[in-house]
């Protein structure tokens, strides 16, 4: 029978696995990453899990970035990996961090962490947070493959510390833009996005987390956007809602790759 | 041939056999597959490529898990009947969604079925502690051995996927898999459509077209069946027309013209979803290789389940080759298994 020592990343990829091979690696290395939101860590079974890619998505102001945010904060205070944040629309606030940060010490539950100085909390929690610029497609494709070189490199960041979380925020502005029949490729360079972060998540065990908006479906209903070739990319679906001046979120999964959903 | 025979016209056919040994003898070596449904309507054997095709959250990547676990279950262990095959699958996984854990789910659910059933047959309603001890390691046991002849190859692009069907050709007999593969699952077929279908191999640049990966891909995987007979199962998606699917699609009218390969046709809102899941991008090579396609299609309506504050998904699978005429309903009730019956 196979060997059970475990692949490395760098040549795990068109490997032959067994069914329990792949058991422990998954129960071994593709923990769950909490966002610190009980409601949405509840829906999801635990959290954002190593390994795969998980989409939110819903209208303008449904709360997609607070939950990146959020989740960002509590990864890093908690000290379980750097977060990288790919911003895309200058979503990321410091100030919310801290916010988010003071507003929460009791989640998250660091010894002696609610006890430092303020502004030592937020640094501390910042460090951890590496948080970069991206306006197009290609600029994050540089990214991405500058930071699948880091890792085959086993470069780590801030003492040790390796990667944990990648957050796109959002994914639909890069995308958008490029697949509405003027770039003739633009489909392809979606699905090349898709296998990137996927192989990123799975090898390097990165929790990948994006945003996407919403579009009309008809008949006042809406939809997550990038049409049915994005549909198949996500490993699980959220969808988040806001009531007109209401500060109550409803999250909703649409897909799980652990669950069978009804549409 | 009749002037090697002795003239005898009819000598030379004494060393072959007859209709009946033929069939005999194919019935032997290719016995039909029990699978479960939707899948149990055509009468499936060794040999033959089928394509399970549907939208996104249609069963498909289901379907190929419960065949799998229907396939590495052993017919029968330490005298209680599971009724699987005992045999090897092999997993290629082009959609990078496979999530081993839901597999697990479904084999353990399998287990307990098949014990709570002798558990039922034999009347024993009340057990002891050693008894559930005793019951643990057997089920870890059984699940073990069943998940040894269960594997997987993940694949990013084309030409990884061409590289580990060779690798499961060259492998398939050696002793590192043991058992022969009995079950070769891709999931899904198309993924790298787009990618390919936007490559154009240049002198300089040694890209892969669309039409030379399918090629190779159908190539490779018939040099595997010739090696060693299996059941293919094939998932595939539907594949959108540039630009029909994206943001500023949901604003026109009801009908439009979608594109599509040079292909033009004009379809209403509620008929597109339909065609376009049914209208097969794949090159005309993979076309013809395949034997049997089902289609799955996601109910509007859902169902009340016979547990309290549970709702089942409800699916419509439909055979177009062979072509049964019918469409049946089934339902997948969480993770564990799927009932179906005819529309």
């Amino acid at each position: 029978m196979m060997n059970h020592d475990q692949p490395s990343a760098k040549d795990r990829c068109g490997k032959i696995w067994s069914g329990m091979q792949l058991l422990k690696d998954t129960t071994e290395s593709k923990h769950f990453l909490p966002t610190g939101l009980e409601g949405i860590d509840t829906l999801l079974g635990g959290g954002l899990r190593q390994g795969q890619l998980t989409e939110v998505t819903g209208p303008s102001s449904s709360g997609k970035t607070q939950v990146c945010l959020h989740s960002a904060s509590l990864v890093a205070a908690k000290h379980m990996g750097v977060v990288m944040y790919l911003d895309t629309s200058n979503s990321f606030s410091p100030s919310r961090v801290a916010t988010i940060i003071d507003g929460s010490s009791d989640v998250f539950g660091q010894r002696g962490f609610d006890l430092q100085p303020k502004d030592m909390r937020l640094k501390s929690v910042m460090r951890s947070i590496i948080c970069e610029s991206v306006f197009d497609i290609f600029a994050l494709f540089e990214v991405l493959h500058q930071l699948e070189g880091s890792l085959l490199n086993d470069k780590v960041n801030n003492g040790g510390s390796k990667i944990c979380l990648l957050i796109i925020d959002s994914i639909s502005s890069l995308l958008a833009p490029i697949i509405g029949g003027k770039y003739p490729q633009g489909r392809s360079m979606m699905i090349s996005v898709a296998m990137i972060l996927k192989k990123l998540a799975d090898e390097h065990n990165l929790s990948v987390l994006v945003t996407n908006h919403t579009v009309s479906a008809g008949n006042g209903a809406v939809k997550p956007a990038l049409g049915e070739s994005w549909r198949a990319v996500p490993h699980v679906r959220l969808v988040l809602s806001r009531e007109c001046g209401s500060n109550i979120c409803t999250a909703t999964v649409l897909k799980h790759t652990l669950k069978v959903f009804p549409l | 041939m009749a002037a090697e025979a002795g003239g005898d016209p009819r000598a030379w056919l004494a060393v072959d056999e007859t209709a009946s040994a033929f069939i005999s003898r194919s019935l032997s070596s290719r016995p039909p597959i029990t699978l479960p449904p939707p899948l149990h309507r055509a009468p499936l054997r060794p040999g033959n490529v089928v394509e399970i095709a549907g939208p996104s959250n249609s069963g498909k990547s289901h379907l190929l898990l419960m065949a799998a676990v229907q396939c590495i279950l052993p017919k029968e262990w330490e005298g209680i009947y599971f009724g699987g095959l005992g045999k090897s699958v092999m997993y290629l996984d082009l959609d990078c969604r496979f999530d081993v854990l839901r597999l697990a789910q479904i084999l353990r659910n399998r287990i307990a079925e098949g014990q709570g059933s002798t558990h039922l047959r034999n009347g024993d309603l009340e057990k002891d502690d050693t008894e559930d001890e005793f019951q643990s390691s057997f089920e870890n046991a059984l699940f073990s051995d069943c998940m040894q002849r269960f594997f997987y190859v993940r694949c990013y692009n084309s030409s990884e996927f061409t590289a580990a069907l060779k690798t499961v050709q060259s492998r398939s007999r050696s002793e590192v898999l043991g058992v022969g593969i009995y079950f070769v699952m891709i999931d899904s077929i198309g993924a790298f459509y787009w990618i390919d279908r936007a490559s154009h191999p240049t002198r300089d640049h040694k890209g892969k077209s669309l039409q030379s990966v399918t090629e190779t891909v159908v190539h490779e995987i018939r040099m595997f069946l010739q090696l060693q007979p299996a059941l293919v199962l094939v998932t595939k998606a539907p594949i959108y027309a540039e630009g029909s699917t994206t943001t500023n699609d949901f604003n026109r009218d009801s009908s439009k013209y979608l594109l599509e390969d040079s292909t033009v046709s004009r379809c209403s809102r509620q008929e597109e979803g339909r065609t376009l899941s049914y209208r097969d991008y794949m090159p005309s090579i993979w076309q013809s290789f395949v034997t049997h396609r089902i289609n799955l299609q996601v109910e509007e309506a859902e169902v009340p389940s016979v547990q309290e504050n549970e709702v089942l998904s409800t699916y419509t699978s439909e055979w177009v080759q062979p072509s049964l005429k019918t469409k049946e309903k089934f339902f997948i009730v969480d993770v564990r298994s799927c009932y179906s019956y005819f529309v």
